[in-house]
């Protein structure tokens, strides 16, 4: 992937605080997918394996989904404040 | 139950305003109820859970919160010219952090890509399997980082490529060294159409 140099990918540090920018850096990089890519590309994937592999995921994601629905149903409240005593 | 409840209130109004019961007609209540339907509706409608748009990302796109809250760990457009310590960014020397499972390279490099210090674990005086070690990444970084100071470079950008143990040690051992890092990239070439990589380690 071809970007900008030191504007794509890029994290400034705050306040000296390195672990936080790297965490965020962390953060970006898995959330766009692109360290789970670099490790999927060290080794040949063979068909049969990516089959598998994009079967579960999607299996997964389907789990997850409906699984954040029923929790999010166990979850629901109906008064003023959800959560009293906890802000 | 929301008419139930309309008429609750009705009632209990009555109370309030010490009208007897009885005096009320039924048709009284009747309007009643009639007059709180818009607002009934309203809460039944409060009450429900949000409408379903069918599978998540198929309608919305999910952005992450940490640009609202954390804009000013990105860059702009006008960092390139920000000033870091009496430069701008741009001519701030470069800290490349290369890092495999195995080693760890650290080269420090001016503005423009000129090398001028290099270190890895293995020159440092880790062999074999302790040169990919976190801690065998840090001294490396922290000797580094004192070289870099003599020639008088002490605020610097860094750039991580790879992964490793040494990945995140590298980074807080340039910063024991005393070097200021004002930023962090990630230089990690991936591709999404690579030539085929080798085949499979068996184990």
């Amino acid at each position: 992937m071809r970007h900008v140099q030191f504007l794509a990918r890029t994290v400034l540090v705050q306040n000296n605080n390195v672990e936080e920018a790297c965490r965020m850096l962390n953060r970006v990089l898995g959330k766009e997918e692109i360290l789970d890519q670099f490790r999927r590309t060290r080794f040949y994937e063979k068909p049969y394996q990516v089959r598998r592999r994009v079967n579960f995921e999607k299996c997964k994601a389907i789990y997850n989904e409906d699984m954040n629905r029923k929790i999010q149903f166990v979850l629901r409240k109906n008064r003023v404040e959800p959560f009293p005593g906890c802000s | 139950m929301y008419i139930k409840r309309a008429i609750l209130s009705a009632v209990s109004f009555a109370k309030r305003a010490t009208l007897p019961l009885g005096s009320l007609s039924s048709s009284h209540i009747h309007t009643s109820a009639c007059s709180r339907k818009a607002e009934d509706r309203k809460e039944m409608l409060a009450s429900l859970p949000a409408k379903d748009e069918g599978t998540v990302g198929e309608k919305s796109v999910d952005i992450d919160t940490l640009i609202n809250r954390k804009a000013k760990f990105f860059p702009d457009a006008t960092l390139a010219t920000q000033l870091f310590n009496g430069m701008p960014f741009n001519e701030l020397p470069v800290c490349n952090i290369r890092v495999s499972p195995n080693n760890t390279i650290i080269s420090v490099t001016d503005y423009k890509g000129v090398p001028r210090l290099i270190r890895s674990c293995g020159i440092e005086g880790f062999k074999n399997t302790r040169k990919g070690t976190n801690i065998a990444a840090q001294a490396t970084a922290v000797s580094i980082s004192a070289k870099a100071i003599e020639l008088g470079w002490k605020t610097i950008r860094v750039k991580v490529r790879g992964l490793g143990p040494g990945r995140m040690s590298a980074i807080k051992g340039l910063q024991m060294g005393g070097l200021n890092i004002v930023s962090i990239t990630d230089n990690t070439q991936v591709s999404w159409n690579p030539p085929r990589p080798r085949k499979q380690r068996s184990l």
